[in-house]
């Protein structure tokens, strides 16, 4: 669901023909692969001549060479004037202040707000508003989220279906933030994100002050692209192929969020709408490659650096230490108090793993009804080549190695698992120690055990049992009967709480019928979640078995098979009475140790970075149609040609001076901002045209990643250039950019139609009226957070998490905490956009996103009446207006639509309300809540108005 | 005009086609808002043969000549050395010697086309379809695989072939989303949410899941503790005060959609259900998707439920099956024969029902995984990954009656005779929806993307397999 929107002003379609099938996986790419190289891009090339000359790539003359009448409104009226058209008038207060609120940080103004300003008669009034948004804390959380989507910001690293986590992503988000927060100038900030490293002068070990480290969470941008190296898994040509993905991605973002230029077209050939070759792309490539050099790869997770202020270290250690001992004695209580109290049930079968024999003793390869070994190959006992068992520091590891296929380690001896009477039961338990044996590989996908194990291979239905118990580190724990084979049936699943290590898990099954039992699964000794219901059949006489697949290896402890214990007088009652406390005392126990794990953080100082391998370049080679398997010439960093001075000179490429990396991105990065140079032109207008676009819907250049010659034309380039040589002029100031654009007669005009406008400029291309806007995904999901008053105060730190739920909803789990946080803070996962969020819009990220698309959809709708948090926070903001305005009915009513729509309700609209309210009361009069009922509703109604969802 | 913009809302369009403004010029025009709302039905390039594809998708690579390419080699090989030379194979230091195929083709049909003794069914319809053997694709990666077959390249995040059919054609039924998904209710196909995603295509193209259940859309039912008069009440409220903004800015088309939306979502409400009931169809249609027997019950349940929504316009319905199931890296002829007991019959009996109903002229059935297998075993008993060749067949909408396209050579590895490429076959299932695969691209990274990607790809139709 990308939903991302990229504008492309012309439609040249070559005449189709075959050029062969491109089979390849690195081949398929991008556009142009093999034959479109040579005799097509001859014939078919459209520009060649005139592309040095495009208007983009020219160095922006000086502010004062504009002409003194220059300005905004002075642009925006010529065109007008050309097109016999006037502005329109200002917009009135509320709507301005509530334009200005949303633009600059994504969320309404306050009633009080609004108040303040429409009051505000004095001179000054309009700019004093706008410094108090500009100002606010909220602003970078806005802007910031704006840049991220332009940088192809994730929490994720993509590429596979794993979609692996980023965990210290963040760090980088709340740099961003920071950033914009405090008007660092564009040209540094850019600066510090292609070379902070470099910039920093640091030297790993070094102790680090707030700066260095700054500096070094900036780099983060150039591995924003999606990264499957981590997980790459096929034959040498594939891993190579993953890893120059990261690295073609990076450069990817750099040509569309800074350059404005389709980059990857040139990395096969020249590109055949712009004057960029395939000798720029990989001279370019060259100044990446030390940081992501193919023959000494880091992968992600290790592309890690610790940084750490004096002391820092020290002090999260000794916090994390009273946290460890504050959680071991909370397991030993409950430990202690369970091995007291627990009434002994009848052990059929126990091993610990610690009497020193052989693990043949008790276990086999083979089922205890079974006539031959399960699985191929079948399991080696007392071995560590896999898949194997043995004992291992008092404990049992499985080891599994093979791709696929199942097989299993079962006890030798089989067990009956029907218990004889109603009531009584049989389980086994076992300790999970690890996910993985010496901390080595990925954590085990899934803990499989197997009861009433007897034939592996047989093939008919008849012969049931093979219940295989498919623990789930995610959450309901799946079984199967008969299992393996294409007799296998799903039975659903048991249990809600996921496999840790340090737990102890298993399954209990419980007679409560004639030919009736219950499977239930248990957690630390006690029942969780959901259970299910087996036959007679289902559970013949057989072993108990660990299931091997798939390369899931793990390690258990103590195992135990024990059944209930109904021949001593009282067991029944006591057993009763113990489950119960233990239910109780077990909820009790994790709460704490929740609470204890919401204490931790952590390790300070460690920060995801990219730097360069070392201050030796290596070898960079041109690859011939983009294919690493037929490199070409050695290349070198250079500048592209076609960014010539005035004098026509390309600036010669001197890498920079630094120690402990080659000075390519520095001297890369000082060049793109090189005062006075055509690049640093270009690169102030992509940014003041997205600048532009997020005031006004649209660029002046339509496509806010092409400024090229494919791009769109400008609807005003003299207003894009002077913007750009100003914003140039200020130093690259973000704000002073934003007050320029806020301060024009231009954005303060209404949204209102008139009709001869409108019939001569539909699209409002001349800016005759500032254009009606719907609220993009974040800021529906803030503003509803907002005015129901649950907005959360976090403003940094790792992600709130986003799980999918069982049904495939994406939702932000409300009980956790920083649940209400902005939606800047919420895991941006790459496979995984929440529900809410991509219903209108909100992209996931592919590349990055200049730009989205905008839908008007039946499914928003349903969003808005029937989804939990649409209806929560109707709820929610029915109880502040009772907070707010006790019983004053029309207060109410009056601050509910100025808290949602920026105005009070005229007189009609409160009747509407007014008579609205009566209806739902009697529609509800029947229950005591009625009043509430009909508040909620009413409240989450406003959250569908388009004076709600619509910016004017 | 470019059709890449036929989709943005008609205020884009207001008073434009009179100035016989191109695409060039379109697209500076764009609105302020790339808005699209609501998906009207759009004429196509031309005139379609089908209305409607059902892609019945076979998650994991089915095995091509253990089902629908007979060989008499590998079983004179069976147990020796793969004599044809060198083998592209993925689980390099698994591969064995040739394999022979466990189960006897027959000819089917009055055309006589050659089936496993696994597709009795499939074989009563031979006459129906036209069975391509002489596919390939460019992965013997499962998930690249996958999107190649989906969205015509290996990389996540574009759009399925399902979304383009909606951005070209629109949809014939407002109160149903235009591309339903019938899951499996064991759990999610490999690469997840991403078989039906919509990609860079807006989301209003992408494929809606319908689960089973009280709830098969997400969202879909009001909130349990707001009875219909409440709703009602609230819908009235929204659309009175919404009304009046919209009175305030008359051109704004947009703004009209959304009203007109909530109506839609409520209309919804009912029509999703209805269309998921299965209590109006006949105990004898029941019995031909094979609901009166377990190991059929559940996918015939879902093959009938795609015709009903076809029925109901729905554009494109797709069927998987949970995880990879036609992976069979062991146990390679159990696996199939457990497999095709569960899908022969409800996938025949969706084409039959579909003809005795006059849609199947105008609805395209569709059966096929990601790519094939190898002639020599994996393991024991099993066959590894193959991208060179693998099967698939195609019923209806324009597609030849009993014909058999494509040969593989003598082991079935490589498609050797009237190779397909999936671009191929893409192109030529557009061409038969009246979608000329050339003509649908959309603005994406600085350049027009398409499905079929011809440029790259040489995607061409395939007129041999059209009647």
């Amino acid at each position: 669901m990308n939903r991302c929107q990229h504008v492309y002003r012309e439609s040249t379609r070559p005449g189709v023909r075959r050029v062969g099938l491109i089979l390849g996986v690195a081949v398929t790419v991008m556009l142009g692969a093999a034959a479109l190289a040579s005799d097509e891009a001859k014939s078919k090339t459209p520009v060649a001549p005139a592309a040095g000359n495009h208007w983009s790539f020219q160095p922006l003359r000086p502010v004062a060479a504009l002409g003194s009448e220059a300005s905004i409104d002075y642009f925006v009226r010529r065109k007008l004037r050309e097109a016999k058209l006037a502005p329109s008038r200002e917009a009135d207060r509320a709507t301005l202040v509530r334009r200005v609120a949303f633009v600059l940080t994504g969320l309404p103004p306050t009633p009080e707000e609004i108040a303040a300003f429409v009051a505000d008669k004095s001179s000054g009034a309009y700019e004093r508003m706008v410094e108090r948004y500009l100002n606010s804390p909220r602003h970078g959380e806005r802007w910031g989220k704006h840049w991220l989507d332009a940088a192809g910001y994730a929490d994720s690293n993509g590429y596979f279906n794993a979609d692996t986590d980023r965990p210290l992503a963040y760090r980088y988000r709340d740099y961003v933030i920071r950033s914009v927060n405090r008007d660092k100038p564009f040209d540094q900030f850019v600066r510090e994100q292609i070379a902070g490293d470099e910039l920093s002068g640091w030297k790993r070990g070094e102790p680090a002050t707030p700066e260095i480290i700054e500096l070094l969470e900036a780099t983060h941008y150039l591995r924003n692209g999606q990264d499957g190296s981590g997980e790459s898994d096929g034959n040498p040509d594939e891993v190579r192929t993953d890893r120059y993905y990261a690295l073609e991605s990076a450069m990817q973002i750099i040509g569309s969020s800074l350059l404005g230029v389709t980059m990857q077209c040139a990395k096969c050939h020249d590109h055949k709408f712009e004057p960029l070759t395939i000798k720029d792309y990989y001279a370019l490539q060259a100044v990446l490659y030390p940081a992501f050099n193919i023959d000494k790869w880091v992968k992600p997770n290790d592309r890690v650096v610790h940084a750490n202020l004096p002391g820092e270290l020290e002090t999260w250690q000794a916090a994390e230490k009273k946290l460890d001992a504050e959680l071991a004695e909370l397991k030993s209580q409950f430990k202690t108090w369970q091995a007291t109290n627990q009434p002994g049930g009848w052990r059929l079968f126990s091993d610990g793993f610690n009497d020193g024999e052989p693990l043949t003793k008790r276990w086999s390869n083979t089922a205890p009804t079974d006539d031959a070994p399960a699985g191929s190959p079948a399991v080696t006992l007392d071995s560590d080549k896999a898949p194997a068992a043995r004992v291992k520091d008092g404990a049992l590891e499985i080891i599994e190695g093979g791709g696929s296929g199942d097989r299993w380690l079962s006890t030798k001896d089989a067990f009956e698992w029907r218990p004889g009477a109603v009531g009584q039961w049989i389980q086994v338990t076992f300790d999970l120690v690890a996910t993985k044996i010496d901390g080595k590989g990925g954590s085990a996908e899934r803990i499989g055990y197997v009861i009433a194990a007897r034939d592996f291979n047989d093939n008919g239905d008849t012969d049931r049992g093979n219940i295989l118990i498919d623990g789930n580190p995610g959450g309901a724990t799946s079984v199967h009967v008969d299992y393996p084979g294409a007799d296998s049936k799903s039975r659903g699943s048991i249990g809600e709480t996921g496999y840790k290590s340090g737990h102890n898990y298993g399954v209990r099954i419980t007679r409560t019928a004639t030919n009736e039992f219950t499977l239930e699964h248990l957690v630390d000794g006690a029942v969780d979640g959901a259970s299910l219901k087996l036959k007679e059949r289902d559970l013949p006489e057989g072993g108990f078995a660990f299931e091997y697949c798939c390369g899931r290896s793990f390690v258990v402890d103590n195992v135990i098979i024990e059944g209930s214990n109904d021949s001593e007088p009282g067991w029944v009652a006591k057993n009763e009475r113990f489950q119960k406390e233990l239910a109780e005392r077990k909820k009790a126990f994790d709460k704490a140790t929740k609470a204890v794990a919401a204490k931790r953080s952590p390790k300070p100082g460690r920060i995801a970075w990219v730097s360069d391998g070392s201050a030796e370049a290596p070898e960079v080679r041109l690859l011939k149609r983009g294919n690493h398997k037929t490199p070409g010439d050695v290349v070198t960093p250079s500048f592209p040609a076609f960014l010539k001075t005035r004098d026509g000179r390309v600036a010669n490429f001197q890498p920079a001076k630094t120690t402990a990396t080659t000075g390519r991105r520095l001297a890369w990065a000082n060049w793109l901002t090189e005062a006075n140079s055509p690049q640093a032109s270009l690169l102030a207008r992509v940014t003041v045209n997205r600048v532009w676009q997020h005031y006004f819907g649209v660029g002046i250049v339509a496509t806010p990643d092409n400024l090229g010659l494919s791009g769109a034309k400008p609807s005003h380039p003299e207003l894009l250039d002077w913007l750009a040589s100003k914003f140039i002029e200020s130093g690259w100031s973000m704000k002073a950019l934003h007050r320029l654009i806020l301060e024009s007669a231009t954005f303060r005009q209404t949204s209102a139609p008139r009709s001869r406008a409108v019939e001569r400029d539909p699209d409002n291309h001349l800016l005759w009226r500032y254009p009606v806007r719907r609220l993009d995904a974040e800021a529906i999901r803030d503003a509803m957070l907002a005015v129901s008053g649950r907005l959360s105060s976090k403003t940094n730190g790792p992600y709130v998490p986003t799980p999918r739920n069982g049904i495939g909803e994406v939702l932000v789990d409300e009980a956790k905490p920083d649940a209400f946080a902005r939606s800047i803070f919420v895991q941006h996962r790459r496979t995984q956009v929440p529900t809410f969020l991509g219903t209108f819009d909100a992209p996931s990220v592919v590349f990055n996103c200049t730009r989205r698309a905008e839908t008007t959809m039946p499914l928003q709708s349903l969003s808005l009446l029937n989804s939990e948090f649409s209806v929560k926070r109707g709820e929610d903001l029915a109880q502040r207006l009772a907070r707010d305005c006790g019983t004053d009915e029309v207060a109410k009513i009056r601050r509910g639509f100025l808290l949602t729509t920026g105005r009070e309700p005229d007189s009609a609209e409160r009747k509407m309300a007014t008579r609205f309210l009566a209806e739902q009361r009697r529609v509800y009069a029947d229950r005591k809540d009625a009043d509430a009922r009909a508040w909620a509703d009413f409240c989450q109604s406003l959250f569908g108005l388009n004076s709600f969802l619509y910016l004017e | 005009m470019n059709r890449a913009f036929d989709s943005i809302s008609r205020r884009a369009f207001l008073g434009r086609s009179a100035g016989g403004l191109g695409a060039l010029a379109l697209a500076q025009l764009l609105g302020p808002q790339l808005a699209f709302a609501s998906n009207p039905p759009k004429p196509g390039h031309h005139r379609p043969r089908a209305k409607a594809i059902i892609s019945l998708f076979q998650h994991g690579g089915p095995s091509q000549m253990d089902l629908f390419d007979c060989k008499p080699a590998l079983n004179k090989w069976s147990g020796k050395p793969y004599p044809g030379g060198e083998l592209e194979v993925h689980f390099d230091k698994q591969a064995g010697n040739v394999l022979g195929a466990p189960y006897a083709f027959h000819p089917r049909g009055q055309c006589g086309m050659e089936l496993s003794e696994l597709l009795p069914h499939t074989g009563s319809i031979a006459d129906e379809i036209t069975l391509v053997r002489s596919m390939t694709t460019g992965s013997v990666d499962h998930e690249s695989a996958l999107r190649i077959i989906h969205t015509g390249r290996f990389l996540a995040g574009l759009p399925t072939l399902g979304s383009w059919v909606l951005y070209g054609l629109g949809s014939e039924n407002e109160n149903l989303p235009a591309y339903v998904v019938l899951g499996d209710p064991g759990g999610l196909p490999v690469d997840g949410e991403r078989n039906w995603s919509s990609g860079f295509l807006p989301a209003i193209y992408q494929g809606t899941p319908f689960r089973s259940g009280d709830s098969p859309v997400f969202n879909l039912q009001t909130p349990a503790h707001i009875p219909p008069q409440a709703r009602a009440n609230q819908l009235g409220l929204l659309k009175a005060l919404n009304q009046r903004h919209a009175a305030r800015f008359p051109e704004n088309t947009e703004l009209t959609a959304r009203i007109a939306n909530f109506e839609t979502a409520a209309r919804m409400q009912t029509a999703v259900p209805e269309a998921l009931d299965l209590s109006g169809e006949s105990e004898a249609t029941k019995k031909l998707y094979g609901l009166d027997k377990p190991e059929t019950e559940e996918y015939g349940r879902r093959c009938l439920l795609a015709r009903r929504l076809v029925e109901r316009g729905v554009r494109y319905v797709q069927l998987f099956l949970s995880g990879q199931p036609w992976d069979t890296h062991d146990k390679n002829a159990e696996r199939l024969k457990g497999l095709c007991a569960k899908t022969d019959q409800p996938s025949a009996a969706l084409v039959r029902d579909l003809k005795a109903r006059g849609l199947l002229d105008s609805t395209i059935v569709l059966w096929t995984g990601e790519f094939g297998r190898l002639p020599i075993s994996q393991g024991k008993d099993g066959r590894d990954h193959n991208r060179h060749a693998f099967s698939l067949w195609a019923a209806g909408g324009g597609f030849k009656k009993g014909y058999v396209h494509g040969a593989t050579d003598e082991f079935g590895y490589k498609s050797v005779q009237d190779v397909v490429s999936v671009h191929d076959f893409h192109a030529t299932l557009l061409h038969t929806m009246g979608v000329d695969h050339r003509a649908l691209h959309f603005p994406h990274e600085g350049r027009d993307a398409s499905l079929t990607d011809s440029e790259v790809t040489g995607a061409n139709i395939v007129p041999a397999l059209l009647a």
